[in-house]
């Protein structure tokens, strides 16, 4: 973490000004969403447009286009002049290296943890310090607007979430036996072909041939479970997906007709509960993302030590 | 025993045997040396049906079609050739089970040792632990199925190549222990691997001399 601070703590301002304007944008688009509920209330009131609502609609609109530009302009500048410090950190402390003058060695000890952290750092570091910081915002937002909306959305999320996990770690267990059995069964066709002449000379076809089928069979049939799982998890977690959408409409729709919210306001869940899905959704394989950057960070530092 | 009469054999163009005459009797003990690429091997494989001849007969053991040669012989190669299989199957090669040949023949090949202190011991399954077996090792389960084969003639190509010289002559001494009354055609670039055989000759642009 201690590189991580450094180049947070050397690109302060960078960073701060990076993180005020997604802070910016995400404000502007959820005041554009608040107007857009409030368009929407005044037609199903059949109430007047006024000139001053769709003024303000378009000047949040511009500042929104504005604002994301802008985001993405000084996101990849801070992420880009971090990346320049933690490269220029590396090859200021081999300069300083006394220790082992196998520089080659000592630079190729760490070369792919560098490679990474610095794609990390330039790529995908700030996108999702963006979309972490919306998904937070737009929590706190949807909660202001209307908390039992808001949980219909997070609750069943979360457990999709649980299942994606619980699927993927048992899809990924067949996937590493199909992948066992299928280099096994590549590793005794080439055996075969490499001691051909033993076969021969010995007489050893029955017993390869019975080999090979036993490989292969053994390798069909993970294929097959992980094909029959995969369709039974995927299609399962594709349905259920959909499940905060459509309770959203159920719960949302129910309450437009007892009158409990307006039509403006499910609107604005309706516009946003995907913002909110997909940063609950892709959370995990951030915070394993982050944590190899991590990872990766201490090497390069450890080194320098 | 085994009789190379006028025996040419060509590879991508390039003559490697050419018009070759042998005689082998029963019992006897023959060294062909040459240096590499000189088509020793090539020789010995002709000799073990796993080739055959452009022209002229090979004959081991009254049986002149390669595919009843093969049946004739047992071979030891420069690379041990193992299959992904428990040293059991190795050395049996799927043939009938003889508990006591397959204890002989261990302890022959000086395996016992090493076996003994494996987890299934002949059951061990060696597939994914063949890179794991010393040179040794792997060599000697290779002359183990060659004893267990039992046959007449035995057909060696530099079979102590690959190993250290402890190890080499261990495997030899293994070899020549077990191969007195047998026919032996041992293929070689080292002649102190040749002590005591009864002939040797030189194999040079596809001539034996």
């Amino acid at each position: 973490m201690s590189v991580l601070s450094k180049l947070i703590k050397n690109n302060r301002i960078c960073i701060a000004v990076a993180v005020s304007i997604a802070i910016l944008a995400n404000l502007s688009q959820m005041i554009y969403m608040v107007y857009v509920g409030e368009l929407v209330n005044r037609i199903e009131s059949r109430e007047q447009i006024t000139i001053k609502l769709v003024i303000i609609l378009v000047c949040f609109l511009i500042s929104n286009v504005i604002t994301v530009y802008l985001k993405h302009y000084f996101g990849k500048y801070a992420a880009e002049k971090m990346a320049h410090t933690l490269r220029m950190g590396y090859i200021g402390s081999l300069l300083k290296y006394k220790k082992n003058t196998d520089t080659g060695a000592v630079m190729s000890q760490v070369q792919n943890e560098l490679s990474h952290a610095d794609e990390y750092l330039s790529n995908i570091f700030f996108d999702i310090t963006d979309l972490l910081l919306t998904g937070v915002l737009v929590f706190f937002f949807l909660m202001f607007q209307n908390v039992v909306l808001t949980l219909v959305i997070f609750i069943p999320t979360i457990l999709i979430l649980i299942y994606v996990k619980w699927s993927s770690r048992r899809l990924s267990g067949i996937v590493l036996k199909a992948l066992d059995a299928k280099e096994k069964m590549n590793r005794v066709s080439y055996s075969l072909v490499h001691a051909f002449p033993a076969v021969k000379v010995y007489n050893g076809d029955e017993m390869c041939i019975g080999t090979y089928e036993k490989s292969l069979n053994s390798w069909g049939e993970q294929e097959t479970d992980m094909e029959r799982l995969n369709a039974v998890y995927n299609s399962l977690s594709g349905v259920l997906s959909r499940v905060p959408l459509l309770l959203l409409l159920t719960v949302g729709g129910y309450m437009v007709l007892k009158e409990n919210i307006m039509l403006g306001t499910l609107i604005v869940f309706l516009n946003m509960q995907n913002t909110l899905k997909q940063t609950i959704m892709n959370l995990p394989s951030w915070i394993s993302g982050f944590k190899v950057f991590i990872t990766n960070l201490d090497k390069i530092h450890n080194l320098e030590v | 025993m085994i009789e190379l009469n006028d025996v040419s054999f060509s590879y991508d163009n390039k003559m490697i045997i050419s018009n070759l005459t042998l005689s082998i009797k029963k019992g006897e003990k023959i060294g062909i040396m040459g240096e590499s690429g000189c088509g020793k091997s090539t020789l010995l494989k002709l000799m073990a049906g796993l080739y055959r001849a452009d022209c002229g007969t090979v004959m081991v053991d009254g049986e002149s079609e390669p595919e009843k040669i093969s049946r004739k012989v047992s071979v030891v190669m420069q690379s041990p050739m193992l299959l992904p299989l428990s040293i059991y199957d190795n050395i049996t090669m799927g043939h009938k089970y003889n508990p006591k040949q397959v204890e002989k023949v261990v302890k022959m090949a000086r395996l016992s040792s090493w076996v003994d202190t494996l987890p299934d011991r002949i059951q061990t399954y060696i597939g994914d632990r063949a890179d794991e077996l010393s040179g040794g090792q792997a060599q000697r389960i290779a002359i183990a199925r060659a004893m267990y084969k039992d046959s007449e003639v035995l057909l060696l190509d530099e079979p102590a190549s690959a190993l250290d010289s402890e190890n080499s002559k261990s495997v030899l001494d293994a070899i020549m222990e077990y191969a007195i009354d047998k026919t032996v055609v041992h293929v070689t670039h080292q002649s102190k691997h040749l002590d005591g055989y009864d002939r040797i000759y030189v194999l040079k642009d596809g001539v034996l001399k």
